[in-house]
């Protein structure tokens, strides 16, 4: 009975320390058009960049340059070729929306795309959310940006002696679906990003080549 | 005003001269020497050293993606990639083993489970050594030249070749009969071209270039 007692309390304990991590940080609300407030420069460089990357799927292993161009307002072209040159895939990222404009017949599946719908929104902050705040840990030398849709946050995590986005992360409920590991460079151009799925096995490298 | 005209001129001459280098190829005339010619690339080439230039075109970029390194062939299946810029990366093809070294990993696997490789390496190898123009199964082949090259357009016949590829162009200098260009278009009309430069035929190839090791 009294180790009943205390793997009850211990249990509660660890749902409610998980459940409300930021209760006692300051809370500042912004409006869902403020999201420029994040300092994330991925999504607004005119610039083309180009990523060494590595995907690693199941036991499929993918690697090639990804191209990332932003083409209008909330619109990018995502294309992924072999080293030599061979495209694998070409999407359209349109206000959230994959478009395929070429993807190879192994991995043109529903499932596949979208799952990379959803890394890229996230690495592009081009998902739907209902509201959008920030927690101030000032403990931590960190600013929570959390951009909250429903059951689902995602959390843009910032170093404020940097001033850049270190880790990102996609949590359903108290689940992290996903999360994102970027070292930045001087410029605040992610350097090198890792993202890793915790659902399936799915971990994708990108190294800043231009 | 004299500024937009002049642009327009310079547009308009830039289009031509493109389009003149495109129709300076021609159908072969003597069909026979050409024959002789393409079966001395096959007889003759026993292996290449080169640099290379690869340029990736995408509609949606304004400027083609470069890379560069050099390249390795020994007749009959041994096949070197080694990319220098902007990223370091070799692939080896020996025999049936593929062998790539990235940055310091480095990783094998075999060209029959993974089909990807395995075109890409018989469709390298068969460019360069001309096995791939006889592919009649594979390819219908057209037959171009101008002064000082013969131009091989490749279209390929099988769907999953088709749905990668649409056209591979094949430029073959008539000096010394070798491929100097390899051109692969892809049905939306982005390109891959790889120009090979400095290029020395049948000169002997440490053995090593074809092993990787940490």
């Amino acid at each position: 009975m009294r180790n009943l007692i205390l793997a009850s309390s211990l249990f509660l304990l660890l749902i409610t320390s998980c459940s409300k991590p930021y209760k006692n940080l300051i809370k500042s609300e912004y409006s869902t058009n403020e999201i420029q407030e994040i300092p994330y420069i991925l999504p607004y460089t005119e610039k083309v960049i180009i990523y060494k990357t590595d995907i690693h799927f199941y036991k499929n292993d993918i690697s090639g340059l990804l191209i990332l161009k932003k083409t209008a307002e909330k619109v990018y072209r995502i294309a992924l070729t072999t080293q030599f040159g061979l495209k694998i895939f070409d999407f359209e990222l349109n206000h959230g929306t994959l478009n395929v404009k070429y993807c190879m017949e192994s991995l043109n599946k529903k499932i596949i795309l979208n799952t990379l719908e959803t890394d890229f929104n996230l690495l592009l902050i081009q998902m739907n959310f209902d509201s959008f705040f920030v927690f101030e840990n000032k403990l931590e030398n960190q600013n929570l940006w959390r951009l909250k849709s429903g059951k689902i946050n995602y959390d843009y995590i910032e170093n404020t002696n940097s001033q850049k986005i270190e880790n990102i992360r996609f949590n359903k409920g108290n689940s992290e679906k996903i999360s994102v590991g970027l070292q930045n460079n001087i410029s605040g151009f992610p350097k090198e990003i890792v993202l890793e799925h915790h659902n399936i096995k799915l971990k994708m490298n990108f190294k800043l080549i231009q | 005003m004299n500024k937009i005209l002049s642009t327009l001129i310079s547009l308009l001459i830039f289009s031509c001269i493109l389009y003149a280098q495109d129709e300076s190829f021609k159908p072969i005339t003597d069909s026979n020497k050409t024959q002789v010619d393409l079966s001395k690339l096959t007889e003759n080439t026993k292996s290449i050293q080169s640099k290379f230039i690869q340029e990736k075109h995408l509609s949606f970029l304004t400027e083609n993606i470069i890379s560069k390194g050099e390249f390795y062939f020994q007749s009959p299946n041994k096949l070197r990639w080694e990319y220098s810029s902007p990223f370091n990366y070799i692939i080896v093809f020996n025999d049936k083993n593929i062998l790539i070294k990235d940055e310091n990993k480095l990783s094998s696997f075999d060209t029959e489970s993974n089909k990807m490789f395995n075109e890409i390496n018989n469709m390298m190898i068969g460019s360069i050594q001309g096995s791939l123009f006889t592919d009649n199964e594979r390819f219908n082949v057209k037959y171009l030249e101008n002064s000082t090259q013969y131009l091989l357009e490749l279209d390929p016949k099988l769907q999953e070749m088709k749905s990668m590829i649409k056209l591979i162009k094949i430029y073959i200098d008539k000096s010394d009969i070798s491929v100097s260009k390899i051109k692969m278009i892809e049905s939306s009309d982005d390109y891959t071209s790889i120009k090979f430069i400095n290029r020395k035929m049948n000169q002997p190839i440490d053995n090593e270039k074809f092993n990787l090791s940490k």
